[in-house]
């Protein structure tokens, strides 16, 4: 059963629309993901929510992330190594629901994207694999 | 002896506990929901489980990026809800069964799992939505609690042969345990769901029944379903079920059903949930 490691990181790549939490992302994403982590504390996310620049500043960061965090651009956040259950923490800063941040990463509106799930959600269809297009 | 009588399986969707905590819990969205769960709060009050080895995944409240066990067990006294921003749940401090999971945890590592134990932590909402499913809201939880949090974030995720076998080890384990106790085992997550990237809002109602179909099935087929499946067709959140199979490796090859439960959605997420003993 033992799985080559190349061979299974190449099939996480091929899920469209997808990033996986491999070692890689969490690697690069390292410091979005603690600065997330922070927003856990009510303290900390006063000092956040009063100037989100200078607490983005504390944090060993790159420009092009800071910049995603502060657009709340989550796509961006997620090649860059965010991870959701991280980057949730920013949400609920923002006072977002779970489902309403989720859609923002997809082509949809909240309403749009909550319509989509109450008919049944997402279809598998087509969205399993980028090479296979089934 | 202490003995594990029967497993549940149950999604920990977040909301849930928003909706047990609002009083939301009867209304259009959420009472075809919860009404799948009435059931099995009837038949915990009569079964009277002493403790719960219950199996779930931390959501960066514990844990934070800088540790990452694989299989981590609470050897704790106690364990408080977690503030996940908005705040920690208005429910009721969790109990550990101390001399219990520090028996497993010991067991475990000489059955050659070997566990990171945790003395402190809060626990959050995967572990806490399903006691509020299960229990509903008592000032005090009826039973004790022995958390056993698997790594279900960062790849790679344990193996389902490898959750399943550690299921097994934990019934052995359980089962040389002096003290006459009636224990269940939940393995709780899933079912389908994505909550990142474009693909987010994936949802699979025929793999999700394909998969419950499985577990109450007289053979362990469904250990072998390899990660980039759980992926490509529950989505990149859906992995989660890996967790439901420490839960069934421990009821031995053969289960009877005692209840099951399916709707679509609750928030991003396909709920499931299914009561299994061992047969």
């Amino acid at each position: 059963m033992k799985q080559n490691i190349h061979e299974y990181l190449a099939e996480l790549e091929d899920i469209p629309g997808t990033r996986i939490y491999t070692a890689a992302r969490a690697r690069k994403g390292y410091w979005i993901n603690q600065f997330a982590m922070s927003l856990m504390k009510g303290d900390n996310r006063e000092r956040f929510k009063a100037n989100e620049r200078a607490y983005l500043d504390e944090w060993k960061i790159s420009e092009e992330a800071k910049q995603a965090l502060l657009a709340r651009d989550y796509n961006t956040l997620l090649d860059l190594g965010g991870n959701v259950y991280f980057l949730s923490k920013l949400f609920s800063t923002d006072g977002l629901s779970f489902a309403e941040a989720v859609s923002t990463m997809t082509e949809y509106s909240f309403p749009e994207y909550r319509d989509m799930m109450l008919k049944g959600g997402r279809s598998p269809e087509g969205n399993r694999s980028i090479k296979g297009g089934y | 002896m202490a003995k594990i009588t029967a497993g549940v399986g149950s999604s920990h969707v977040p909301l849930l506990g928003v909706a047990v905590d609002q009083g939301k819990w009867q209304d259009d969205y959420f009472g075809p929901i919860f009404a799948g769960y009435e059931w099995t709060r009837e038949w915990e009050k009569a079964e009277k489980p002493d403790v719960v080895i219950l199996v779930y995944n931390d959501h960066a409240s514990a844990f934070d990026a800088n540790i990452i066990p694989t299989f981590a067990i609470g050897c704790g006294e106690s364990y408080k809800p977690a503030d996940e921003g908005w705040g920690p749940r208005n429910v009721p401090d969790v109990e550990g069964h101390a001399d219990l999971a520090w028996h497993i945890a010991q067991s475990l590592i000489l059955d050659e799992f070997d566990m990171t134990i945790i003395n402190e932590m809060d626990v959050d909402h995967g572990l806490t939505v399903p006691m509020s499913m299960m229990f509903g809201q008592p000032e005090k939880w009826p039973c004790k609690v022995v958390p056993l949090a698997v790594n279900v974030v960062t790849y790679p995720v344990p193996s389902g042969n490898r959750c399943w076998a550690l299921g097994e080890a934990i019934a052995r384990a359980v089962e040389s345990f002096p003290e006459d106790l009636n224990v269940q085992i939940w393995g709780t997550g899933g079912m389908s769901h994505q909550l990142q990237g474009p693909r987010a809002g994936l949802l699979n109602r025929e793999w999700d029944n394909k998969f419950l179909d499985a577990l109450e099935a007289d053979n362990d087929d469904v250990r072998h379903i390899p990660h980039i499946e759980y992926l490509r067709e529950t989505g990149s959140e859906g992995i989660e079920m890996v967790m439901w199979l420490i839960m069934r490796g421990a009821l031995g090859q053969k289960v009877k059903r005692l209840h099951r439960h399916y709707h679509i959605p609750c928030s991003n997420t396909a709920i499931g949930h299914i009561v299994l003993a061992p047969a």
